[in-house]
């Protein structure tokens, strides 16, 4: 059985895609700062509570993340995927927008991926089976937002270790790429007000805000066997917005 | 555990990984100079070789950043206690 290893499962994309990957098979491992309805669900679901895994944690505590894949690998068996969707937001500009939270989105958002794809490089390179990792980033990170500008220098940097790990591991059989979404209904687009989204509607040719089952579908495919040959791309998934 | 316990280590690990590329082993000494060209070995293979010295003998010499290191000798005495 295959062991995914998603950060920030218990709301939005990260728990639909823990929900999709539990049932398509795999095994699921995730964490968060405090569980959910939906880790509930999985944790107590006679069908899904053996292939899943949840530990809660502060995903800003950066020193913690080889402990919690550790566990994670004690409990699911060898790494073969980890998705790093774990993500905050906070809108300002940023001439006033507080350096404290600059900090505190490029940590959770990048930082935290940076150390959590190292420890998982380093399992990659012990075990040498191959794998995958993706990364959730952000149209943002590509095209910018007035307001966002912390949250779109942590994707664009996201995007860059997409890049360079998929050079690093490719010799290895891994592959690394990053799911870009575009405005996606979630709490996250929360952050955003009516006006901006009803605008990003009108903008987007495929009519419509993004789903976290948009996104889903794509991670399915990255992680599938039919996907080991593409490597270090920024996928869009964004109903042509950014075309 | 002893720089020679490390130096085994080390020629095992290298081992495992010249016998995935299909090349044949190299045996090691000291003075035998790590990523000069002239082990068949690239800075991937290094990290594994890294990797598993810090899971065998529970340190981490590069745990505030990187130190030199230029042959095999002084790749083990970073490890040996």
């Amino acid at each position: 059985m295959k062991h995914v290893v998603i950060t920030g499962g218990s709301r939005g994309i990260g728990a639909a895609a823990v929900r999709a990957l539990l049932e398509e098979g795999y095994f699921v491992s995730t964490c968060s700062r405090a569980p959910t309805e939906h880790i509930r669900c999985f944790e107590t679901d006679p069908a899904l509570r053996e292939r899943f895994y949840y530990q809660p944690f502060d995903l800003a505590r950066i020193e913690e993340y080889e402990r919690f894949l550790d566990a994670c690998v004690a409990r699911g068996g060898p790494l073969y995927g980890l998705v790093n969707n774990a993500g905050i937001a906070q809108a300002g500009v940023l001439a006033t927008f507080p350096l404290v939270d600059c900090e505190r989105i490029v940590r959770v958002n990048l930082i935290g991926p940076l150390a959590l794809s190292r420890a998982a490089a380093r399992h990659f390179l012990r075990h040498r089976r191959g794998g995958r990792i993706i990364n959730i980033s952000s149209i943002i990170g590509s095209r910018g937002y007035t307001g966002l500008s912390a949250y779109s220098a942590s994707k664009a940097g996201l995007d860059g270790l997409t890049r360079s790990l998929a050079r690093e591991l490719g010799r290895i059989g891994v592959t690394v790429n990053s799911i870009a979404p575009g405005y996606v209904r979630t709490d996250m687009s929360a952050a955003l007000s009516q006006e901006d989204l009803q605008q990003i509607v009108r903008r987007t040719p495929l009519g419509r805000l993004g789903e976290a089952a948009d996104t889903v579908a794509l991670l399915k495919f990255l992680l599938s066997e039919g996907a080991g040959f593409i490597t270090g791309q920024v996928i869009f998934v964004d109903g042509g917005l950014s075309c | 555990m002893s720089k020679e316990e490390v130096l085994l280590r080390i020629q095992a690990v290298l081992d495992q990984v010249l016998d995935a590329k299909g090349i044949p082993r190299v045996k090691l000494s000291e003075d035998v100079a790590v990523m000069d060209g002239t082990l068949p070995i690239d800075s991937l293979d290094l990290a594994q070789i890294v990797i598993e010295l810090q899971s065998v003998t529970g340190r981490d010499p590069f745990r505030n950043g990187f130190v030199e290191f230029r042959t095999v000798g002084e790749l083990a005495r970073l490890f040996a206690a």
